[in-house]
């Protein structure tokens, strides 16, 4: 029981937490992001292309598709977020709605994609590649400990994955030059280009790996959440790392917190309903909770909680 | 005029696009977009089954597009008085429960109405409330509110409004749909969207309350620039609850046309897409309200003329979808490189 919440909780919250992760270097850099959930669609529409391919040379057993869907996920996310830094960067246009727009195209380019792929590759007209379950892999020995001892238990690979991405990504973020200067450009556009940083070119970059780390979120969801990559994909996960990543005042660890809350809470509420014989339908009255959550800590801590001060602005170099 | 040819030039590119990719796909383009028209009842079709004709495709198309005016209109206003409701899918998911729950104690079409653009009204207002009392950003406030209304009433459908069969929620009795479903008349049948007018009246009417009333220039004025308008002695505060409460207004309407109209039931689980399809369309009528209404013409026809198209083409339905979102993204682009030249 106990074991189930802490696994099920787990293999939820970290990809929303690698999601909140590219936000946060998204929003850090001045970009206002609503597009996390076209990027990790199109990652995981990617991804799951690549792997499905790949099935068909090294055999649905081999380890070779699963890593290299990811890596593909990576590259497909990030490429489709250079498409948001384009309009948002080059073109200037109003980083709210390119990121609605950037969702919108998301959802109809892979439909499109995913249909008329099965038809010219794989000779079928499902709209979904179908992906063989993942591995999970228990670490011996730790996993003997009572209680935590279910975090090292039936993990799945992107877990361990996920938690190495996010520690390099806290590194570079907050000790690495180039972390300094995107935190600039978020708060302070005109200074950072003062001091002769290239502001869209950082900025750019950080759109960049706001969609890289979606698409391994996607990855990961389409693994977890239902074997497959279908346009159901788009659940409105990437709008609840916006949730995350605003709970954790636009920084790293907070966020993660606020990840393992909302994935806990989501875990013990299905667990609760579960072990009270209530019907699987209430397991919706427990999904707001992260939403609920959410808004109650603006309304109380609105003051303490900042965001970039630059964040959505346009930045213009020739503007005063 | 302007922004009228910028949004030409965006709807130009994107058919381009979208005629390279049917072209590519081995299909005619030409016949491919006539199939549009003819799927939206704009032009005969080659052969019509029992009790119908162009004339009952093309009220099926306007009981279509009905809603998205409601919704274009909703952004449209919002963002005049600067701004984004990126909530008008929640607001119109709780009108269109709200609706339903008013329709099975009070079954008319106008209570329907009423209920709607209450409950839309409501969440408007909650949303400008959080913003300037307490400072809460209205894009991260709407999104949050969306998923809570969503969950909400998805968990009250399922648990005691579901009609087993369909899986949706059971559906509205017709005295209170605000479609005349298959009405019969010289021999056809025909879907009769009764909000139709008061989309179009609601447009003329926003278009004649933003440019000539006090108020709507207080809305623009605030939109614009906050700090002068709070200068010039507008209660911009005010003005910024009035403004959301008239958009939850409008997105219940389009709520209730979406849901008590067009659809007939609610489906658990999603909240529906027009909500944020609206604000592109929005941006490419220009944000103003006549604008808006050829906007949602134009992506109606797309959304409602790809199911004849790709039936008659073998084409995957997904390609409409497509070419509306290259349209929107185009929109996207284009009015801001003319915000540029200013």
């Amino acid at each position: 029981m106990l074991d189930m919440i802490i696994i099920d909780g787990l293999s939820f919250s970290l990809p929303l937490f690698i999601m909140a992760i590219g936000g946060i270097y998204s929003e850090k850099s001045g970009i206002t992001n609503l597009a996390l959930e076209g990027f990790q669609g199109f990652g995981a529409f990617t991804g799951a292309f690549v792997t499905i391919y790949l099935y068909g040379i090294f055999g649905a057993e081999s380890q070779v598709p699963y890593y290299a869907g990811f890596i593909c996920a990576v590259i497909g996310g990030g490429i489709f977020a250079l498409l948001h830094a384009l309009l948002c960067v080059k073109f200037k246009a109003d980083q709210v709605i390119s990121g609605v727009v950037m969702n919108i195209l998301a959802m109809a380019l892979t439909s499109f994609l995913t249909k008329r792929i099965n038809a010219s590759f794989f000779g079928n007209d499902a709209n979904k590649f179908m992906l063989s379950a993942s591995a999970r892999i228990t670490v011996p020995g730790l996993c003997d400990i009572p209680i935590i001892g279910a975090a090292f238990r039936d993990i799945y690979p992107f877990e361990i994955m996920i938690l190495v991405v996010a520690v390099v990504m806290w590194y570079v973020m907050y000790r690495t030059v180039y972390g300094m200067r995107l935190r600039a450009c978020g708060d302070n556009p005109h200074s950072a280009d003062a001091a002769g940083i290239n502001v869209y070119s950082v900025r750019t970059i950080a759109v960049f790996i706001s969609g890289c780390l979606s698409g391994i979120a996607g990855m990961s969801f389409a693994y977890s959440v239902s074997a497959n990559f279908s346009p159901d994909i788009y659940l409105g996960y990437g709008y609840l790392s916006i949730a995350a990543l605003i709970f954790g005042n636009w920084s790293i660890l907070p966020a993660l917190f606020a990840c393992l809350m909302f994935g806990f809470a989501r875990s013990m509420g299905a667990a609760a309903i579960h072990q009270l014989g209530l019907p699987s339908s209430y397991n919706d009255l427990v999904r707001t909770l992260p939403y609920v959550l959410t808004l109650l800590l603006l309304v109380f801590f609105g003051k303490s909680n900042r965001s970039p001060r630059a964040l959505g602005q346009i930045y213009d170099k020739g503007q005063r | 005029m302007r922004k009228f040819t910028q949004s030409l030039i965006a709807i130009i590119i994107s058919l381009i696009f979208g005629a390279l990719i049917l072209w590519l796909m081995g299909k005619d383009p030409v016949t491919a977009y006539t199939d549009l028209l003819r799927g939206s009842g704009l032009m005969e079709k080659v052969r019509y089954s029992g009790r119908q004709n162009m004339f009952t495709d093309f009220m099926s198309f306007i009981d279509a597009m009905t809603p998205m005016i409601f919704a274009s209109l909703a952004v449209a206003l919002a963002l005049k008085g600067g701004f984004f409701n990126i909530g008008v899918s929640g607001q119109m998911l709780f009108a269109g429960f709200c609706a339903h729950m008013a329709a099975m104690i009070l079954p008319s079409k106008i209570a329907v109405v009423i209920v709607g653009l209450i409950a839309g009204a409501l969440i408007g207002a909650l949303i400008g409330w959080l913003k300037y009392r307490f400072n809460v950003n209205e894009v991260v406030s709407s999104i949050m509110m969306n998923s809570i209304l969503m969950y909400l009433i998805t968990f009250y459908i399922n648990t005691f409004y579901i009609n087993p069969v369909s899986r949706q929620s059971k559906s509205i009795i017709s005295a209170a749909r605000l479609t005349l479903s298959g009405f019969r008349w010289e021999g056809l049948k025909i879907d009769i969207a009764l909000a139709f007018p008061l989309a179009v009246a609601t447009a003329l009417f926003l278009h004649w309350f933003i440019e000539r009333t006090t108020y709507g220039y207080e809305i623009k004025a605030s939109g614009l620039s906050p700090n002068a308008a709070y200068y010039a002695g507008m209660n911009v505060n005010r003005t910024a609850l009035m403004t959301m409460t008239l958009s939850g207004a409008l997105a219940g309407l389009a709520g209730v046309s979406y849901f008590c109209g067009y659809l007939a039931a609610i489906q658990p689980g999603v909240v529906p897409s027009m909500g944020f399809d609206a604000i592109a369309v929005s941006l490419l009528g220009g944000n103003n309200p006549v604008g808006c209404v050829l906007a949602s013409f134009l992506i109606t026809v797309i959304s409602k003329g790809s199911v004849y198209m790709s039936s008659r083409q073998n084409i995957d339905m997904e390609i409409a979808s497509l070419i509306a979102a290259f349209i929107l993204t185009f929109a996207a682009c284009s009015s801001l490189l003319g915000r540029r030249r200013k």
